[in-house]
């Protein structure tokens, strides 16, 4: 059986995953973005999400979330008692609040849209992208083009390294070595980008006349459930902060 | 019949884009994504190494996040060309997954509309060193604005952070803008333009001409 994820449309779990960042990014504080990411981690898993690439792909989360939290524990807005004061520095009862929501926030945002977006096909999305959202044909379906040349991208990379070796021109220091072969790359890549745009205006992409699709999109119940679930999920995380007092959205706090 | 001399003609400016400007555009906007992708890791250093020596200064390294922006201007020279730049590379980098999930798009799009902004309003026949260089500050002003939660209804990152902080932050990201996403897109472009690979693009016929 596949997963919710994999019978929705990508443009819906794009915007889904948009949608519960922009909620959760409203109010700053603990309750809302900790009960998020209790539920969202509970609730992916189900939807088939898959936990160990979610949190492979999530390293660099798990990184930035505790030193976004020190930054503002540090240097948030102060409020309540003041713990420290050093300079600039000021820890707060406030600060330490707004740090620990910080770190949650992070951590809800970017696990749920890791969860969410992990391994979407992009020849999906841009179908959906242009024939569910609407969005200019010609660009939505140049950058699908674009994105799938960087597949090959591996392969090239090989390649430039072996033909720079026999060379003699990859012999200096490391960084002027990769510098200098990332510009290759990208000569590489623009290059085979005209050819590429030569090759498809010959077989009439943009031209005049109607566009026919070989893949429809269309929404469907997997969408709404996703739709419906991440808006429980949201309302659930909201109710909490409120009736835990905690509702802070994010005006309150430049006062 | 007489054959006019065809390295003086001058196709006539469009505003239109071209099939070409579409692909080429798109592809410096996903690479452009990599360095992206690279740096949401790769700016813990620099920023942890800043942030002790004043609040706010941390955004210094942010600027190589609004490249896509300039680069992508710099090139095909159309209306809308930073914008769609950024926005790309912004959807690749949230495709991929980094810590501030699929906000990154409306991070491309702020930055991008500041880029943006300095083009049209130079109707978008200056693509000089200085009109980069002030588009790549634009875009840094367009991400503080949001990163601060100075849009209505739109919380950012740094979002509840003091006044101190907003300011210190802003002019850091404005100058960081500027050396890493619009000088540095220049200077892309240049070496670009001088491999060639640019021909069918007015930026790689000036550099040819001159």
């Amino acid at each position: 059986m596949t997963g919710l994820l994999a019978r929705a449309e990508p443009v819906a779990r794009l915007l889904v995953a948009l949608g519960f960042a922009a909620v959760l990014v409203i109010s700053v504080d603990p309750v809302s973005a900790g009960t998020a990411l209790v539920l969202g981690a509970l609730l992916l898993p189900l939807a088939g999400a898959r936990v160990r690439r979610v949190l492979v792909q999530a390293v660099p989360v798990l990184v930035a979330a505790p030193l976004a939290a020190v930054t503002i524990a540090l240097y948030g807005a102060p409020s309540g008692r003041t713990l420290l004061a050093a300079g600039l520095v000021h820890v707060t009862e406030g600060s330490l609040v707004l740090a620990l929501a910080t770190l949650l926030r992070v951590l809800a945002i970017g696990l749920c849209g890791i969860g969410l977006l992990g391994g979407v096909d992009a020849t999906r999305l841009a179908d959906g992208m242009a024939q569910l959202l609407h969005l200019p044909v010609r660009f939505v379906l140049g950058a699908l083009a674009a994105f799938r040349l960087f597949g090959l991208l591996g392969d090239d990379w090989r390649a430039l390294a072996l033909a720079r070796r026999a060379r003699g021109v990859a012999d200096r220091g490391r960084v002027q070595r990769f510098a200098g072969q990332a510009f290759g790359l990208l000569v590489l890549s623009v290059r085979r980008a005209t050819v590429l745009a030569t090759a498809m205006e010959a077989r009439g992409f943009g031209g005049p006349g109607p566009r026919t699709w070989a893949r429809r999109a269309r929404f469907g119940r997997p969408d709404l459930v996703l739709a419906l679930g991440a808006a429980a999920v949201l309302a659930v995380a909201v109710a909490a902060a409120v009736l835990a007092g905690t509702w802070n959205p994010v005006a309150g706090l430049r006062g | 019949m007489t054959t006019a001399a065809p390295a003086r003609t001058r196709t006539p400016r469009s505003l239109r884009w071209r099939v070409v400007d579409i692909v080429v555009a798109s592809v410096l906007a996903v690479a452009c994504s990599f360095v992206f992708i690279a740096w949401n890791v790769g700016y813990q250093g620099p920023s942890a190494l800043l942030t002790p020596l004043l609040p706010g200064v941390q955004g210094l390294a942010n600027g190589l996040w609004f490249l896509a922006g300039p680069l992508v201007a710099l090139v095909v020279r159309k209306p809308g060309a930073a914008l769609y730049g950024e926005l790309l590379a912004a959807i690749v980098s949230a495709l991929v997954g980094n810590q501030w999930g699929a906000t990154v798009i409306v991070s491309g799009i702020v930055q991008g509309l500041g880029a943006e902004l300095v083009f049209a309003l130079f109707a978008y026949r200056v693509w000089t060193w200085w009109s980069a260089l002030l588009a790549g500050a634009l875009a840094g002003v367009g991400a503080s604005v949001y990163d601060l939660g100075l849009v209505p209804g739109l919380a950012g990152y740094y979002a509840g952070s003091g006044t101190q902080f907003g300011a210190v932050y802003l002019v850091s990201q404005a100058v960081s803008g500027a050396v890493l996403a619009g000088l540095a897109a220049w200077v892309v472009v240049r070496a670009l333009a001088a491999t060639g690979v640019l021909a069918r693009f007015p930026a790689g016929r000036a550099r040819r001409a001159g």
